[in-house]
């Protein structure tokens, strides 16, 4: 988690350090007046890479990622809950209570 | 609906219990969240949590519902004063509650004194009369003294109010198996698959009433059922596998003397038979003998 955490600021001061350098990039080609075409080339590699880290720590940091598949098998069906509701008490019970002897102490 | 892996923690949970390990309260709210039904463990557990004033004060106001589900569970192995105890502490705290009023109605019922259950609920519905809990309980009472036609017509009438209640479809279909009027049921498990169509059970159920009532129309929709359960079920039940080759072999005897138009494929069978003694080799290897011999006397027969 933590190392996670750390690529993650790492990535995102990485995509600010490359707006940060585009935006004085633009600068110097308003004072050259030039087009402002593309990015230069080193903030575009920047970009990549604080995309792969910024996606990675996006995926590492909240944990195990668990199954949706209704039928895979953590998540399949194995019984129905009892239907409490309905439930009678005149079963066999009755004659097997010698062993339970409990008491509520107040 | 009780996953895999809640089934796996619940086991979990109990032996650490059982053998010594903290986490009853832990235990208490998972049998209590999954509605399985364990009262002598609840009831063991929960005793000795509410004994301990420590244990008690740590819960804070959980301790309420602990003590009604202590209660009931109590009621389940028929330790009645621990009941009645539970219930008295229970008023004291809450004088004029609807949900105490049940549980002394519950109370009289596991005593056995259906009359007075049947008044104090009576009275119950008179303050409210759209509580389903209280209707679901009257059927109970029907139920328990074994007179099934009273139960029926209460629960039919309770469904035509509450048409949406999956509990009650559920209990009456087991009713209508139990007394063998199987149209019936598998009208209520019809209800119960339009409801809630991604329960694998509710298919399982219905195919083996479909299988029980005959009649080679039921017998192929119960084989389109067992393989729509071994769809939802990742292919894991076996009571499903087991249907589709008794089904196949079912139809087979019951189509052998029409004309030998070709049937759906015999892959559906091979197959299921297949998976079954996977199944079979890797978890009871010692009967797979007897498995592959009967499963062989299916497809000649």
């Amino acid at each position: 988690m933590g190392s996670g955490f750390i690529v993650g600021v790492l990535g995102v001061s990485i995509l600010a350090h490359a707006a940060y350098s585009t935006v004085q990039y633009r600068g110097l080609l308003k004072i050259m007046e030039d087009e402002f075409s593309n990015p230069p080339m080193n903030v575009v590699i920047e970009l990549l890479l604080g995309l792969v880290l910024c996606m990675w720590a996006a995926l590492t940091v909240p944990g195990k990622f668990l199954s949706i598949h209704p039928d895979s098998e953590e998540n399949r069906m194995v019984s129905l809950p009892g239907n409490l509701d309905f439930m009678i008490f005149n079963h066999r019970a009755k004659v097997f209570r010698s062993e339970i002897d409990m008491k509520l102490k107040l | 609906m009780v996953t895999k892996t809640e089934e796996t923690q619940l086991n979990r949970l109990e032996n650490q219990v059982d053998n010594g390990g903290g986490g009853a309260w832990e235990y208490l709210c998972l049998v209590k969240k999954l509605k399985v039904r364990r009262p002598d463990k609840v009831l063991r557990h929960g005793l000795s949590i509410l004994n301990d004033p420590k244990k008690r004060s740590a819960l804070g106001p959980d301790v309420w519902t602990l003590y009604e589900q202590v209660s009931i569970a109590a009621m389940d192995c028929q330790c009645l004063d621990v009941a009645k105890d539970c219930i008295k502490v229970l008023q004291k705290q809450f004088p004029e509650s609807k949900r105490v009023g049940r549980l002394e109605g519950i109370l009289l019922e596991a005593k056995g004194l259906w009359a007075e259950a049947e008044k104090a609920y009576s009275s119950l519905l008179e303050d409210n009369p759209l509580d389903p809990v209280l209707h679901k309980r009257r059927v109970a009472i029907a139920k328990a003294q074994g007179n099934f036609p009273t139960a029926i017509e209460w629960l039919n009438k309770y469904l035509e109010t509450f048409m949406a209640d999956h509990d009650a479809w559920r209990e009456l279909a087991e009713i209508y198996v139990s007394l063998q009027m199987y149209k019936q049921a598998a009208f209520c498990y019809e209800e119960l698959i339009l409801s809630q169509p991604t329960v694998p059970l509710y298919h399982l159920a219905y195919a083996d009433v479909l299988y029980t009532l005959g009649g080679v129309d039921n017998i192929l929709l119960a084989k389109k059922y067992y393989a729509s359960t071994i769809d939802l079920t990742g292919g894991k039940n076996t009571k499903a596998l087991f249907g589709i080759c008794l089904c196949s072999s079912a139809i087979a005897q019951l189509t052998k003397g029409r004309n030998k138009e070709d049937k759906e494929s015999p892959e559906l069978q091979s197959l299921a038979a297949a998976a079954l003694e996977k199944d079979y080799k890797q978890r009871a290897p010692a009967k797979l003998l007897l498995l592959t011999s009967a499963l062989k006397s299916l497809k000649t027969s």
